[in-house]
């Protein structure tokens, strides 16, 4: 088990190297200085160009280079937007928990709905609940998120005004930001009315968080529902009938653990088709996270900007997939060592 | 009135050239107290028979049956429930490939206790239950010849060689007391030591128990040391059935002869280097079966008339079905 989880670890760190080399990459193939590109400072005077040089050490090799870019990462330099002149680190730490706090929302939403629903359709696989369930999935998996997203706010914002269009909580509220996950915010901040503030929060988030987490919904229906069929048809569980236990039994004993085992790690690269949605439900309704930051800043050629928003949107999947997969060996009874028993 | 009585069971599964008899017309029957063998080539359906008579079959395959008796009752037109209780408390089954039969994900203990039926463990308190469930557990483990329970018991399947697992299906099947015992190719793998050390306890719990065996195998020096009577079956349908003594000492069925000549060490006359008896071809697959009595194209003595399917005739106690038979058209 140790070694599995250091060759992991070995894997995640051996994958953020090659990350970090992109993104360098992504200096030299932006247009204009790489220094600027680097800093994120746009007019660089002779005096200021001499000086970043030796800084990033751009006048030498590129591995020594590389290695001082590594060194830069880590110590939290990233450079500076060339719109907002803001440090990067400062700005992705503001964007990024607003749609990691969104992409949480619409994944426990979609394990909420999709692992019972697909769940049901398994069981009762070839009946009437079953195709119902798989067309509505197909349904839900063929809408294209903007326009869903466009739907729900013609429908619940326009038309009936019950949610709001935009933006993350009411300008009236003022929460000091602290972690940058708004309920947390409030809960920890010290104004009078946090209970209306929460009630806010939350009315505008249901429209982002169902529309992203319908089509994820749907996939994790699907797999549920395919490794239900399958483990309801294997040997131990006509075995377990065959020993007289009720349906009930076999299915609560033995059909869930095994059926949920395999999709744990389907459903952690799920988590990447819901960034990516994330992203574009993000611009739709101004939520302040990385997605729409990243779009915003592709739209101003933020070079520096785009760079460090891929690096960290990018780190933040592939720690997440190994994270997973860890909790997904470390819990499957399958993984474990042989030991033999004598007769 | 005998135990099991099955008469005329078929069982149609679907495939792409439409409904196939994978059973066809399967006549059983056992007696208390009685140890049948069920013999039969690969992918004769002896595993079918099996799963139908517990109810394990797949969903949206047809099981027809003229008679499929437990004790009177006939259990296709029992509940749900009903059957479920007689599954439970009467019969019990050793599947093959135990590997497969057993929840990947589950401990062999939980396996082995959930197969122990209410009644054994009787009423009190949850810790006084619990223990007697360990009691039982261990004395069944002790039975099949695993020493170590506490270490089996807290294995996952995929933990302990193939052999324990074997036997581990068996401490489990007779964990719930059975009256019948369905035992599918038992002892498949097992080296010839602790295969005897199964047959014996089969027999044991036979001769005190009074437990009926339904024991499928093809493996016929372990059948002949255990069972009474014999049910050969090829390709989906009973060919001979009857005493073991009688069946071996004269065949009617060309394949009943086939077979029993197959296995040399049957043979007590074969002298050395004596080329060994085996039918031409291979068991027909479900996609190309063969009208009438289904070893037609691999029979020797096959004329005409086997493309109609056989009555069965007997004489005495001996079931055949075939338009010509060993003893007779010589």
């Amino acid at each position: 088990m140790i070694t599995y989880i250091l060759r992991r670890l070995n894997l995640l760190l051996l994958t953020l190297l090659i990350l970090a080399l992109a993104s360098y990459w992504l200096v030299h193939a932006f247009p204009g200085d790489p220094v600027a590109n680097l800093s994120g400072v746009s007019f660089i005077t002779a005096e200021q160009k001499a000086y970043l040089d030796q800084y990033y050490h751009t006048d030498k090799s590129f591995l020594n280079q590389f290695i001082r870019y590594l060194e830069l990462l880590w110590l939290g330099d990233w450079g500076k937007s060339f719109v907002s002149g803001q440090p990067l680190v400062d700005e992705i730490a503001t964007f990024l928990p607003a749609s990691i706090e969104l992409g949480t929302y619409a994944l426990i939403l979609s394990l909420l709905f999709g692992i019972p629903l697909g769940f049901w359709a398994g069981i009762k696989h070839g009946k009437v609940s079953d195709y119902s369930i798989l067309s509505f999935s197909l349904l839900g998996y063929s809408v294209p998120v903007f326009w869903l997203a466009l739907l729900l706010i013609l429908f619940f914002s326009l038309q009936l005004g019950w949610l709001p269009i935009s933006g993350r909580i009411s300008l009236l509220y003022d929460i000091p930001q602290e972690t940058g996950f708004i309920v947390y915010d409030i809960l920890a901040s010290n104004i009078e009315n946090k209970y209306e503030a929460l009630v806010n929060a939350a009315s505008h988030m249901l429209l982002p968080t169902i529309s992203i987490s319908i089509v994820t919904s749907t996939i994790i229906m699907k797999m549920t529902r395919h490794s239900v069929i399958e483990v309801l048809s294997s040997d131990y569980i006509r075995a377990a009938y065959a020993k007289g236990l009720t349906s009930r039994q076999v299915l609560l004993k033995h059909g869930l653990r095994n059926a949920l085992l395999p999709i744990v790690p389907q459903v952690a690269m799920q988590f990447t088709t819901l960034l990516t949605n994330a992203m574009i439900v993000e611009t739709i309704f101004s939520w302040p996270g990385v997605g729409n930051w990243l779009i915003q800043a592709i739209y101003q050629e933020d070079y520096p900007a785009i760079r460090a928003g891929m690096l960290a949107v990018s780190v933040l999947v592939v720690v997440f997939t190994v994270f997973i997969d860890l909790t997904h060996k470390v819990f499957d009874p399958k993984r474990m060592h042989h030991r033999r028993v004598k007769n | 009135m005998p135990l099991l009585d099955i008469k005329n069971l078929t069982l149609e599964i679907e495939t792409t050239n439409g409904w196939v008899k994978a059973l066809d017309k399967i006549s059983l029957t056992i007696a208390p107290k009685e140890i049948r063998a069920l013999v039969g080539e690969s992918g004769s359906g002896k595993s079918l028979i099996v799963k139908a008579i517990v109810g394990a079959i797949n969903e949206g395959w047809r099981l027809t049956a003229d008679r499929l008796n437990w004790g009177g009752k006939d259990l296709l037109m029992l509940s749900d429930e009903e059957r479920r209780q007689i599954t439970r408390e009467d019969i019990a089954v050793i599947f093959q490939n135990p590997t497969h039969s057993l929840d990947p994900t589950a401990t062999l203990g939980e396996q082995l206790e959930e197969a122990i039926p209410d009644h054994l463990i009787g009423k009190g308190w949850y810790w006084e239950r619990r223990q007697r469930r360990n009691e039982i557990v261990a004395s069944q483990l002790h039975k099949v010849g695993i020493k170590e329970h506490d270490a089996c018991v807290s294995s996952y399947p995929h933990q302990i060689p193939d052999d324990i697992c074997q036997k581990f299906m068996i401490a489990m099947a007779l964990a719930s007391e059975p009256k019948l015992l369905i035992a599918d190719d038992p002892t498949k793998g097992m080296e010839t030591t602790t295969k005897i050390q199964i047959l014996k306890l089969l027999s044991r719990l036979n001769e005190t128990k009074e437990l009926s065996i339904l024991f499928v195998s093809h493996d016929l020096l372990a059948i002949a040391s255990l069972a009474e009577t014999m049910t050969v079956l090829y390709c989906g349908q009973t060919v001979e059935s009857g005493r073991l003594m009688q069946l071996r000492r004269r065949p009617l069925h060309p394949y009943t002869k086939a077979l029993l000549d197959s296995a040399p060490s049957f043979r007590k006359d074969l002298l050395p280097k004596t080329e060994l008896n085996a039918l031409e071809g291979t068991i027909p697959t479900l996609q190309n079966l063969p009208a009438g009595c289904r070893l037609g194209p691999r029979c020797p003595r096959a004329q005409k008339e086997c493309v109609k399917m056989p009555e069965v005739r007997y004489i005495q106690n001996h079931y055949y079905s075939c338009h010509f038979p060993l003893h007779r058209y010589k």
